[in-house]
């Protein structure tokens, strides 16, 4: 446990050699896929990149190119990131730090990720968190955190339907989020980007050395089909999770990648089905040396 | 807030360029066509307006309401919003009866419905379409016929709001005459984006939009209000073929009424 809190604290310190940024802000996107989120981001990021310095950041779970098209028409740095095998929403917040550190030159990060079971909530109490709302995709109290703490609920699609439907809508994402502040957008044409500007510049920024804190907590993941069982028995899955819990507590949860896999619990999963060894990980490695000497 | 008139101040076209004008100003009671080819931006300047935009459209332009710029509240909250508008899109999605999507509505606005209300809405929309609206009816299974009169009703009972913007009734499947009707009333300003002929020559001015730019405004001459009600006439014999038609009826002549002189003559 000792050799576990020393290697957290570790992380924790600031390893960025760019002069770091006083007034650096995180923007995070969040909503199902074809909502518009990418469509109005790069309407966002027109009317931004001539007076600051972006940095674009694109979730999705199994494939994207968006943030290479988001490169090459706009000319900012971007990245992609998929989630994989992972929750997305736990591979962002996983990830914040990482981007955050190599992005200490840039005045506005813009993340977006496809928050995708609406149980979750990916954004942060120090930045703007903006829900892009597909108006036709039913009813608003069915969202979660997602949508409730959202500072931004951007709804798209509103062209598709009548001015009723959309006061109507409105009046609902109001009940389940009364401080939302509802923005009516078209990924279209781009309309309602320039309102989601002036929100994002008003916005506070985040402070170089006080520790990001989730708006909401992740829905937990502690069952043995988090471990990759794919047995439908009860048995069989207590039986993965009591390993797979066993070998995290071998390994410091640090998600440096050496194994070969993004994260410790991706990891931990291939161990378990076989498909990697546990001395990938050079920790458990130091660990056995250390035993046998 | 008594709206007396709207102005709208020049912004750019397509091509980036300057319309060509000092500004438009839209008094109360005023019925404006806006008319240009399809992907001109028409719809544009209805948003412009239901917007009330402060050069932060597209088209730059800038919007007035008794020669002063509106507020944020009047411009995005629903219950004090001036305008009602009346989009292309003909489709509802809400699981719902029409009754309670009426009261639903009411309640977004942030109104009590006076006893009756929502019956005579219904009422209002059955003058417009062919086959009637009953209150317990699913929102999902009306006609679009029947949505789109319904919507027409709700703007003009519901969403009671001073300006009223209206994107091509003409499409819509419903007794056009009657919606304009309904919707226009007196001391309202009321904006229509047509490819009709007789909408626009009926209303009093037209703006002509190309390239994304307003580029003339006209008044209705004298002369142009007789053919609007040629037109009109012609509109009117055309429904009155096409009952005949849905009916199995064989068209033998052509037969042309002149309703107020009450005139019939074959030709």
């Amino acid at each position: 446990m000792k050799f576990n809190s020393r290697l957290n604290t570790h992380t924790l310190t600031n390893q960025g050699s760019a002069e770091p940024k006083m007034r650096q802000k995180l923007i995070i996107f969040a909503g199902t896929p074809g909502s518009g989120k990418t469509s109005i981001i790069k309407y966002i990021i027109q009317e931004l990149k001539n007076d600051f310095k972006l940095f674009f950041a694109k979730f999705d779970c199994l494939q994207t190119s968006d943030n290479e098209r988001i490169a090459k028409e706009y000319k900012i740095p971007t990245v992609k990131k998929l989630a994989g095998e992972l929750c997305p929403d736990h591979y962002t917040a996983l990830e914040i730090p990482k981007i955050i550190r190599e992005n200490q030159d840039k005045d506005i990060i813009i993340l977006e990720t496809a928050g995708l079971c609406l149980r979750c909530s990916p954004y942060i109490k120090e930045g703007l968190g903006i829900n892009v709302l597909d108006i036709t995709s039913g009813d608003p109290s069915r969202y979660g955190p997602i949508l409730t703490q959202a500072d931004v609920a951007a709804i798209s699609k509103g062209d598709l339907i009548s001015q009723a439907e959309r006061e109507i809508f409105r009046a609902k994402v109001l009940k389940v989020n009364p401080k939302a502040k509802i923005v009516e957008i078209n990924g279209l044409t781009g309309e309602g980007a320039i309102d989601i500007v002036e929100y994002i510049k008003a916005s506070s920024c985040i402070k170089k050395d006080k520790k990001l804190t989730l708006k909401h907590s992740m829905p937990s993941a502690l069952c043995g089909y988090c471990y990759g069982n794919k047995i439908i028995d009860e048995k069989e899955e207590q039986k993965r999770a009591s390993a797979g819990k066993e070998l995290k507590n071998l390994i410091p949860g640090l998600n440096c990648g050496k194994c070969g896999f993004k994260s410790c619990n991706e990891f931990i999963r291939a161990v378990l089905d076989g498909k990697a060894i546990k001395e990938q990980c050079p920790f458990i490695k130091q660990k056995v040396a250390n035993k046998n000497n | 807030m008594p709206i007396n008139k709207i102005t709208i101040l020049p912004g750019i076209n397509k091509f980036g360029r300057k319309e060509n004008f000092e500004k438009i100003d839209i008094k109360k009671g005023e019925v404006i066509a806006i008319v240009g080819r399809t992907g001109a931006g028409k719809s544009q300047l209805l948003y412009d307006i239901e917007r009330l935009a402060q050069k932060d459209t597209k088209s730059k332009r800038e919007i007035l309401v008794n020669n002063k710029t509106p507020n944020r509240e009047l411009r995005f909250n629903p219950k004090r919003k001036l305008i009602a508008s009346l989009a292309q899109s003909m489709n509802f999605l809400t699981d719902i009866s029409v009754k309670d999507f009426l009261q639903l509505h009411l309640e977004s606005r942030g109104k009590k419905a006076r006893p009756g209300l929502l019956k005579e809405v219904i009422q209002e929309a059955n003058k417009i379409t062919g086959e009637a609206i009953l209150p317990e009816m699913n929102l999902l299974n009306l006609s679009g016929g029947q949505s789109r009169a319904l919507m027409v009703s709700d703007v003009a009972n519901i969403s009671v709001s001073p300006i009223i913007l209206i994107d091509e009734i003409e499409n819509a499947g419903i007794k056009k005459e009657q919606a304009i009707k309904i919707l226009v009333e007196e001391e309202k300003i009321v904006l229509i984006v047509t490819h009709d002929p007789s909408l626009a020559l009926n209303a009093d001015k037209r703006i002509i939009i190309k390239d994304g730019g307003i580029v003339k405004i006209l008044n209705t001459s004298l002369k142009e209000k007789g053919i609007a009600h040629y037109l009109n006439w012609i509109e009117s014999y055309n429904l009155e073929i096409r009952e005949k038609i849905r009916k199995g009826q064989e068209i033998k002549n052509i037969e042309i009424y002149c309703e107020p002189a009450k005139f019939k003559k074959e030709i």
